[in-house]
């Protein structure tokens, strides 16, 4: 396909590939370290609006190649709205169903978008009591539908599938490498189901073991949909402490304000974990004073402005006449 | 079984598999989210609601000792069944439905070590949505054994760590008046902290990273040695509404065969109410 023409025979053509790259944006008012810039990934300008369009398509398509997906038997996934959403529409543009099992403190806005992308949302009450061995309520009960329901359902797993760290493996890797012509010293991520910093962190290190890959994490009791601090990340399997070299974590609240920072003065639409992410590399940036840093800013803030007005309050003031 | 004193009180999931649809073996799913066993329980098992079928629901109580034999008759138990209870959340409601089977004198019930989650993630184990057929018993109770449990009046006679160990198993948030209640929750009380007294060991401490209970040393080291309780006295557990505290009473009497234990059912959402008790935070 031609990206230069920009004209496209489906919507598949237009997700990332070292040939097709989100883009890559330089800070140019927040960061106060001249010689580290900092460039931020910008993985809303993927089709279905976050970085989870890169394993969503990872997974439905070693679905397909494997004949997983029969007539009468649709998809089950567990997801706090992005892998759902890129999940749903990608399997409903191909003619598949998706049941997404999300926790109730997914913000309205991305419940309401599983719907309109046309996935059947199961709605769970969240985790009631820390403990251990109890995993994560959308996870089990997912895994229970395909347990139960073979003939309905198979689940991906974006926690456990090696396709989801192959994924960032073969394009968010190549991409970064390629756009900063091997410059880059550090990237930032969060973690979530970690398939973005192991595929991406594995790609970089083979090509330089000296980057530095640095996870950024919310406090916990944190209200960041889709983002694990160190006490909840026993849930994905893909994480792998070997490739990273800094956990950072970081009080969320500053997630939200960081983020509105990032929309007013650098232009950037950046969400809460993009926020975060920011943060963490100005902690970064501060102590290394010289670099070349890549921030994956999973999505955009248009899905949050309700968990917004709610951490600062302030946005919520004169909306009424 | 990891030297318990009453190792015939717990199952492991492997023996439960072995056991399936053989006679006078039953299987009784209670999960805290009431999804759970639609989507997909184990071959055999009948779903108990701990809202609507374990509790009464005109008076704050643990159901009447016919409405127990009415639901054990529907499920097509006998008072001569091996019955095994299994649930989410690390067996939570499944340990308040131990609880609720020993009050109403059932002599052989237990419970399978690690709750649904370790069924649902052993590769050899199935799932099914499919609800068995039931062919309802007349099944009559014995009871109510109510040295297993503790009521307001008793409890307030009670001067902890002098005439009774006082066990509060909730979050160290709650125990502390941090929070009320887990967040999400409908039952709450009036106030956060603790009943004067009481030592805080929540629950999830005597189980293991794969939710399955851990060994009597340990269970000893945990309770006995490090918290002080003095097993020569009576112990109460209590957490917000006594499903927790079912767990940590099913922990004491059976896997450490203290000899006088009980679930206060009331717990924080009745003492945390009451005008004029004292609290500590």
């Amino acid at each position: 396909m031609n990206h230069q023409t920009r004209v496209y025979d489906n919507i598949f053509e237009l997700l990332p590939t070292e040939q097709n790259p989100t883009p890559l944006v330089r800070l140019n008012q927040l960061n106060p370290m001249p010689g580290f810039p900092l460039y931020a990934k910008l993985e809303w300008m993927n089709p279905f609006g976050s970085v989870k369009d890169r394993a969503a398509w990872a997974l439905l398509r070693d679905l397909e190649e494997r004949g997983l997906l029969t007539e009468g038997r649709g998809l089950v996934e567990p997801t706090s709205g992005n892998t759902g959403i890129s999940l749903a529409a990608l399997a409903r543009a191909r003619g598949h169903r998706l049941l997404a099992v999300v926790p109730n403190k997914v913000p309205q806005e991305k419940k309401i978008l599983l719907k309109i992308v046309g996935a059947d949302l199961e709605v769970i009450s969240d985790e009631l009591c820390p403990a251990p061995g109890l995993g994560d309520g959308s996870i089990n009960l997912a895994k229970t539908h395909a347990k139960a329901s073979p003939q309905k359902y198979v689940m991906p797993n974006q926690y456990e599938n090696a396709k989801n760290v192959e994924a960032h493996y073969t394009t968010t890797g190549p991409e970064i490498w390629r756009q900063t012509e091997g410059r880059i010293t550090h990237l930032f991520v969060s973690l979530g189901t970690c398939g973005t910093v192991s595929g991406t962190a594995k790609f970089l290190r083979e090509k330089n073991p000296d980057v530095k890959i640095i996870a950024v994490q919310p406090t916990e009791g944190h209200d960041v949909p889709g983002l694990r601090n160190v006490a909840q990340l026993g849930v994905s399997k893909l994480f792998d402490a070997a490739l990273v070299d800094d956990i950072l974590e970081v009080d969320f609240r500053l997630a939200y304000t960081r983020a509105v920072e990032l929309c007013r003065h650098e232009g950037l639409l950046a969400g809460p974990s993009s926020g975060l992410i920011f943060e963490g590399a100005l902690e970064i940036v501060r102590r290394d004073q010289h670099g070349h840093g890549v921030m994956i800013f999973p999505d955009n803030i248009f899905k949050y402005t309700s968990n917004l007005v709610k951490h600062i309050p302030e946005l919520g003031a004169g909306l009424q006449p | 079984m990891a030297n318990y004193a009453h190792p015939e009180v717990l199952v492991e999931t492997d023996w439960v598999k072995q056991h399936l649809g053989k006679p006078g073996i039953k299987l009784v799913e209670i999960d805290v989210d009431s999804k759970a066993y639609a989507a997909g329980h184990i071959p055999g098992a009948v779903g108990f609601n701990w809202q609507t079928q374990l509790q009464d629901q005109l008076r704050r109580d643990i159901i009447s000792k016919t409405a127990f034999e009415q639901l054990l008759g529907a499920a097509g138990i006998t008072p001569d069944d091996t019955v095994i209870l299994y649930g989410d959340n690390n067996n939570w409601f499944a340990a308040y439905g131990f609880w609720l089977f020993k009050i109403y004198g059932h002599k052989d019930v237990r419970l399978m070590n690690g709750g649904r989650i370790k069924w649902l993630n052993e590769t050899d184990k199935e799932l099914t949505t499919e609800v068995p057929q039931i062919t309802p018993t007349q099944y009559r109770a014995s009871g109510p054994d109510l040295s297993l449990r503790t009521l307001l009046p008793e409890l307030l006679k009670q001067q902890p760590n002098q005439t009774c160990n006082l066990v509060d198993v909730r979050s160290p948030d709650e125990f502390t008046g941090k929070v009320i209640a887990p967040p999400g929750m409908t039952e709450t009380a009036q106030r956060g902290g603790h009943i004067p007294g009481a030592k805080g060991i929540p629950w999830s401490t005597a189980v293991g990273a794969n939710g399955t209970f851990k060994s009597a040393d340990e269970l000893r080291a945990i309770y006995l040695d490090k918290n002080a309780v003095d097993p020569n006295k009576e112990t109460i557990a209590y957490c917000r509404i006594g499903e927790r505290s079912s767990h940590t009473w099913f922990v004491l009497k059976y896997l450490l065969g203290l000899n006088n234990v009980k679930n206060y059912d009331g717990s924080w959402t009745e003492y945390g109410s009451i005008v004029g008790a004292p609290i500590e935070k």
